[in-house]
C-alpha cells in the first residue's frame, strides 16, 4: 500500500479549514461534504468505501462501505487526484467550531482510535477501519459508545473534533480522568476504561454524571474540551424558537444565578 | 536468533510520547532484551518484567519494568507478534500468559453476550409479531371461543334488525311451525336458544346468524322435495352456527380486535353495529362450508334423520340450474368433489331413521 506523502496548512483560528498540496499523481480522501475548495487539474471521484483497498472485490467493498455506515459516514469517500504537472491544492472544512490535528500515523505506530465522525481527511491509503469498544461499561458509560473509527496506514491524516483539541502525553502507568464525551483520539497502547466518580453527592450533585472516562498511559491521547452535543445544547437551551430562554445572561442577576444553579446539567 | 524476535513500541523515560518502534526478544532467564530501531537509543536489558494485558480493548500485551524510578513499558504490536512473543517465552512468562488468556476471553465473551442480548432485545418484538401473524387463526378461534353466547344473541338480533329491512321475515306461520319442529329435534343440547325465521324470498337460499338465528327463504322451502331435504339444509346452517362461523368470518373482516373486545367486555354498541352489517354481506370460506357439512350430517344422525334427504338436495341443485348456481352454493359452489364426499359419508351410516312428520312448503302457498 504505497501512501502519499502531503502537505498541508491549517487555517483559521476557531472554525478552521486545512489545505493540502497534492503533488501531481498524489491523492487525498476526505469526508463526504468536507471539501470547501480545489484548484485547477484536481479530479474529484467518488468510490464505494474508503478507497484504500486496491483489490479485494465487490464483497470487501460492500463490507467497508457498510462500516463506514456504522460509523456514522455516508457510503461514499471522495478521492481528490491530482491529475496536473504542478502541485496543485484542495481544501477540507471543518463542519462545526473545533480544532483540525494533523496526525502522521507513522509516529505513533501505524493506527488511531477516535471518536466516530471525527475523521476529516487523509492521504489516500488510509484505510477508515471500526473499533468496536469490547468493554460493555466504556461502550455504556464512557461517552464514545460501541462503535469508535480505526484509521490504519502510515500516512498523514486530519481529524476534527469541538473546542479545542489538546494533545496529551501519557507515560507508561499514569492515568488521567476525562469528562465523558471529551476523548477524541488515543493511540491503542492506551487503555480506554471508565471509573465511578466516587461519592453519591458528587454523582448527583457535581454535574460529571456518574462516570469519568479514564485513560492510562503510555501513549498519546487528544482530548477536546467542547463536545458537539454539548454546544447544541447550550445552543438549544438559550433558543427562543426551541423554548429555550431568550434573556439575556446578564439582565438579571437573580435569574441569571438561579438558572445557573437549578438548571440542568449539559450532558 | 532472528525467528525470536518481535517488534512492538517503546515508552519510557526520554522517549518521545508516542513511544518508538522496537524490536525484543526473551531471554532464557526471564528477562527481556530490547533493540530500539532508533540507533541513538540503546539497547535496553530488563531482568524482572511483567506481562499484563492493556491497551484499547485489553488487547495488546504490555511488557513493563522498573529501572530505578523511571518505568518503562513495550507494547507488542498486534497479530502475529503477539503470538510470536508467547510462542517465545520462557517458562518462568508463559505462566502470566494464562491470566492474561482468561481476560481477554472473559472481556471477549461479556462483549459477545452483550451484543447477543442486545440483538435480542431488538429482534424480540419483530419476532412476537411473526408469531403473532404465524398463530393468527389459532388466536382468532380462541378469542372466538370466549365471546359470550349473550353477545352473540345482541350481534343475531341486530342482523336479524337489519335483514327485516330488505325483506320481509316472518316470526310464525305454520311454515315457521314446520321448520321449528324439525330444528329442534337437530339442536337438542345446543348451547344456544334457536329462533327459526321464514323470509319471503324466492331465492334458494338460507343463512344463519350469530347466537341462533336462522332464516329460510321461501325459494328453497317451495324447492325442497321433503322434510329430510330441508333437514339437511337447516343441519347445515345450525352447524354454521354452532360452529361459530359467522363469528370468524367477522374477525377476518373487522380484525381481531373487535373479537378480542367482544369478548372480554370493553365493547361498545358501534363494535356490535359494525359487526351485524359485516356479518349481512358475509361469504363464508370453503374450509367453513367442508366443516359446516360435515357438523351439519353428524347433527343429522344424532337426531335420527335421514341424511340421504340433504345429499338428495345437494344433488339436485348441483344438476338442476348449471348455468347460474343458486344463491346458497353460489359463494360455495357444490363442486364434485363436495358431493362425491358427502356420498360417501352418507353411506357410512344406517338406519333406523325417524321419518318427519311434518310437510314443509304445503303451508301458506
Amino acid at each position: 500500500m504505497a501512501m502519499d506523502v502531503i502537505d498541508y496548512e491549517i487555517f483559521g483560528a476557531e472554525m478552521q479549514f486545512v489545505e493540502v498540496e497534492l503533488d501531481p499523481g498524489e491523492a487525498a480522501i476526505g469526508e463526504a461534504g468536507a471539501m470547501m475548495y480545489m484548484q485547477d487539474n484536481i479530479q474529484m471521484d467518488t468510490v464505494f468505501g474508503d478507497g484504500s483497498q486496491q483489490t479485494g472485490g465487490f464483497m470487501g467493498k460492500l463490507l467497508g462501505a457498510g462500516k463506514r455506515l456504522l460509523t456514522g459516514e455516508s457510503l461514499f469517500t471522495t478521492v481528490f487526484h491530482n491529475e496536473g504537472s504542478s502541485k496543485r491544492r484542495v481544501a477540507f472544512a471543518a463542519p462545526y467550531p473545533g480544532k483540525i490535528v494533523p496526525i502522521q500515523l507513522t509516529d505513533i505506530g501505524g493506527t488511531l482510535i477516535c471518536q466516530k465522525d471525527s475523521f476529516l481527511c487523509a492521504a489516500k491509503g488510509v484505510s477508515l477501519g471500526i473499533a468496536f469498544q469490547k468493554k460493555i461499561g466504556t461502550g455504556l458509560f464512557g461517552g464514545e459508545g460501541f462503535i469508535m473509527q480505526k484509521l490504519d496506514g502510515d500516512g498523514m491524516a486530519f481529524i476534527h473534533a469541538g473546542g479545542t483539541l489538546h494533545e496529551k502525553v501519557l507515560a507508561p502507568g499514569e492515568t488521567i480522568r476525562v469528562d465523558t464525551g471529551c476523548v477524541v483520539a488515543f493511540q491503542p497502547s492506551v487503555d480506554f476504561d471508565i471509573k465511578y466518580v466516587g461519592k453519591i453527592k458528587s454523582a448527583i450533585f457535581g454535574g460529571e454524571g456518574l462516570f469519568f472516562a479514564t485513560l492510562s498511559g503510555p501513549g498519546k491521547v487528544w482530548l477536546q474540551s467542547l463536545p458537539l452535543s454539548r454546544l447544541a445544547n447550550r445552543i438549544i437551551m438559550s433558543a427562543p424558537a426551541a423554548g429555550g430562554r431568550s434573556a439575556d445572561q446578564s439582565s438579571l442577576l437573580g435569574a441569571g444565578v438561579l438558572g445557573g444553579i437549578l438548571g440542568s446539567s449539559d450532558d | 536468533m532472528t525467528d525470536s524476535v518481535f517488534t512492538g513500541r517503546l515508552f519510557g523515560p526520554g522517549i518521545a510520547g508516542a513511544g518508538v518502534a522496537a524490536g525484543a526478544t526473551w531471554e532464557l532467564t526471564g528477562g527481556i532484551r530490547i533493540t530500539p530501531l532508533d540507533p541513538g537509543i540503546g539497547i535496553l536489558n530488563a531482568e524482572q518484567p511483567s506481562v499484563t494485558s492493556g491497551g484499547f480493548n485489553a488487547g495488546g500485551l504490555r511488557i513493563a519494568w522498573q529501572n530505578g524510578d523511571a518505568s518503562w513499558v513495550f507494547i507488542v504490536d498486534a497479530g502475529e507478534e503477539q503470538a510470536r512473543c508467547k510462542a517465545t517465552a520462557p517458562s518462568q512468562i508463559s505462566e502470566q500468559f494464562n491470566g492474561i488468556t482468561r481476560e481477554q476471553n472473559r472481556l471477549e465473551r461479556r462483549f459477545k453476550t452483550g451484543g447477543a442480548l442486545l440483538s435480542f432485545v431488538i429482534l424480540l418484538p419483530l419476532v412476537l409479531i411473526a408469531l403473532f401473524l404465524v398463530n393468527r387463526d389459532r388466536i382468532a378461534s380462541w378469542v372466538i371461543q370466549r365471546i359470550p353466547v349473550a353477545h352473540e344473541v345482541r350481534l343475531g338480533d341486530m342482523v336479524l334488525a337489519q335483514s327485516r329491512l330488505q325483506m320481509k321475515i316472518l316470526d310464525s306461520g305454520p311454515d315457521v311451525d314446520a321448520i321449528r319442529n324439525i330444528g329442534k329435534r337437530l339442536t337438542t343440547g345446543s348451547a344456544h336458544t334457536y329462533r327459526w325465521f321464514v323470509a319471503e324470498r324466492s331465492d334458494l337460499n338460507a343463512f344463519a346468524a350469530p347466537g341462533g338465528v336462522v332464516v329460510v327463504f321461501r325459494g328453497l322451502l317451495n324447492s325442497v322435495a321433503s322434510s329430510e331435504e330441508l333437514a339437511g339444509v337447516l343441519a347445515h346452517e345450525v352447524a354454521h352456527a354452532e360452529l361459530r362461523h359467522s363469528l370468524q368470518g367477522m374477525v377476518k373482516n373487522l380484525g381481531l380486535r373487535a373479537a378480542v373486545s367482544m369478548a372480554f367486555g370493553d365493547f361498545s354498541d358501534s363494535v356490535f353495529t359494525d359487526g351485524a352489517t359485516r356479518l349481512t354481506e358475509l361469504r363464508f370460506s370453503r374450509d367453513a362450508e367442508r366443516e359446516a357439512d360435515a357438523e351439519g350430517l353428524r347433527l343429522l344422525v344424532a337426531a335420527r334423520i335421514s341424511p340421504e334427504g340433504m345429499l338428495r338436495f345437494y344433488e339436485r341443485l348441483a344438476s338442476e340450474k348449471r348455468g347460474s348456481p343458486p344463491a346458497l352454493l353460489s359463494t360455495h359452489p357444490a363442486s364434485g368433489e363436495r358431493l362425491d364426499w358427502l356420498r360417501n359419508e352418507v353411506t357410512k351410516f344406517s338406519g333406523p331413521w325417524q321419518p318427519l312428520q311434518v310437510d314443509p312448503g304445503k303451508g301458506t302457498n
